[in-house]
């Protein structure tokens, strides 16, 4: 008695889901109705377990920051930034990670495939491109990465 | 003294001024698919309504729009079945007060970012089967069981205070943009902080592999701490801070 209407339920579910997916300016990978994946009873799966996606992942990100937390305050009280190439490294990396987690945020693998992928790689190249700035300007620049920032107020 | 209680008698209670209220209450029907969700809008005095958004609504259900679909079971606050957005915040509808301005309209939406199965009815299908796959259960190597009573100490169970109290009413994951834009694989505050009751739970033996579980950039770390779910608990838990224990455990394993 019900399966003439569950089965047009789940293919109008599985046509809104495949419109949705082609809305917009990229075509997206259609997700299950519901998100669910297998049966009701099955548990969420979760992704292969990696620590370097995981717990270390993390714990690096925080030493970071911590570490360039120092680093970022005492130019502004000595007015000089004897360890400038170690800040600018730590910020370029910091900027990194921040961007790494909002690609996996809001272009997720799940969703975009490839065109994740597309913008991890994006965001390595413009990482490369930028540690090659900052290697100019410390070799360059009299103060640095400081001393740039330093004009800014200056001029 | 006759002639008083005689005037007493004819004495009449002063009548209430009604104080009428707008409810706007989101409604959609799976029946009519091509109808898109709207807000309806209902009147309620709220002198003949009880105190809580519950009574309200259930004055709706019974007096005025009987198709109103609803959660409802405990009315206390014990069973988590009325989680709804109501003013714009996820709580229990039964431990929520109405504003007695009535100047004010209240709006009352379903649980946000979630697939719904009729007005305020979130469907939690995807919810239950995340708390499935952290085991939420005492798990004991055979070999450590002891002979006679599992016992726990007085300080490892306090340890359990602030975890166990969860009713898992999905406000907090629900609350989360982290779990709005990656339910499918982020588990969310609910989830993560019965996890880490389990992972604490002194009679448990199970931690290591329940770590194992997280070590991924989805299932937990996509917590950025924006604190929404402590923030919103009706039950006054924290599970923003039970993530962060459990990232600190994690640390350097």
């Amino acid at each position: 008695m019900f399966a003439p209407g569950i089965r047009s339920t789940k293919s109008l579910t599985s046509s809104i889901n495949i419109s949705i997916a082609k809305r917009g300016l990229f075509k997206t990978i259609p997700q299950p109705p519901g998100n669910i994946i297998g049966t009701v009873n099955d548990a969420y799966v979760p992704p292969p377990s990696n620590k370097l996606h995981g717990s270390a992942h993390w714990t690096f990100e925080r030493f970071v920051t911590i570490g360039m937390a120092p680093l970022i305050i005492s130019p502004f009280i000595t007015g000089t930034a004897p360890l400038d190439s170690a800040m600018a490294g730590l910020l370029l990396y910091h900027c990194y990670a921040g961007f790494q987690s909002c690609i996996i945020d809001y272009i997720p693998k799940r969703v975009y495939g490839s065109l994740h992928t597309a913008a991890m790689l994006l965001l390595t190249f413009g990482t490369f491109v930028a540690g090659y700035g900052v290697y100019k300007i410390e070799n360059e620049e009299k103060d640095g990465v400081f001393g740039l920032l330093k004009k800014l107020w200056v001029n | 003294m006759k002639l008083l209680t005689f005037t007493r008698s004819l004495a009449t209670q002063a009548a209430k001024l009604p104080n009428i209220k707008t409810f706007k209450i989101y409604r959609w029907n799976p029946d009519t698919p091509e109808i898109k969700p709207t807000m309806k809008s209902y009147q309620l005095d709220l002198n003949q309504t009880g105190p809580m958004v519950l009574d309200a609504l259930l004055k709706i259900k019974n007096e005025q729009d009987p198709t109103l679909t609803l959660r409802r079971s405990c009315r206390e606050g014990i069973c988590g079945s009325c989680a709804m957005n109501i003013g714009g915040r996820n709580t229990l509808a039964c431990l929520c007060k109405i504003d007695t301005d009535s100047k004010k309209d209240l709006k009352i939406y379903p649980l946000p970012h979630m697939y719904i199965v009729r007005d305020l009815v979130p469907d939690l299908t995807h919810f239950y089967k995340q708390y499935k796959s952290i085991k939420p259960y005492l798990q004991i190597d055979e070999s450590k069981l002891p002979e006679r009573e599992n016992i726990q100490s007085v300080e490892d169970r306090a340890k359990l205070d602030g975890l166990y109290e969860c009713i898992l009413c999905a406000c907090c994951s629900t609350s989360c943009p982290s779990y709005w834009w990656n339910q499918q694989e982020y588990l969310g505050p609910a989830v993560l902080m019965q996890a880490y009751r389990w992972m604490i739970d002194s009679r448990d033996t199970a931690t290591n592999l329940r770590k194992e579980m997280l070590q991924n950039s989805m299932s937990l770390y996509r917590c950025h701490t924006i604190m929404n779910c402590s923030k919103t608990c009706p039950k006054g838990l924290n599970p923003g801070g039970a993530i962060a224990e459990i990232k600190k455990s994690m640390a350097f394993d």
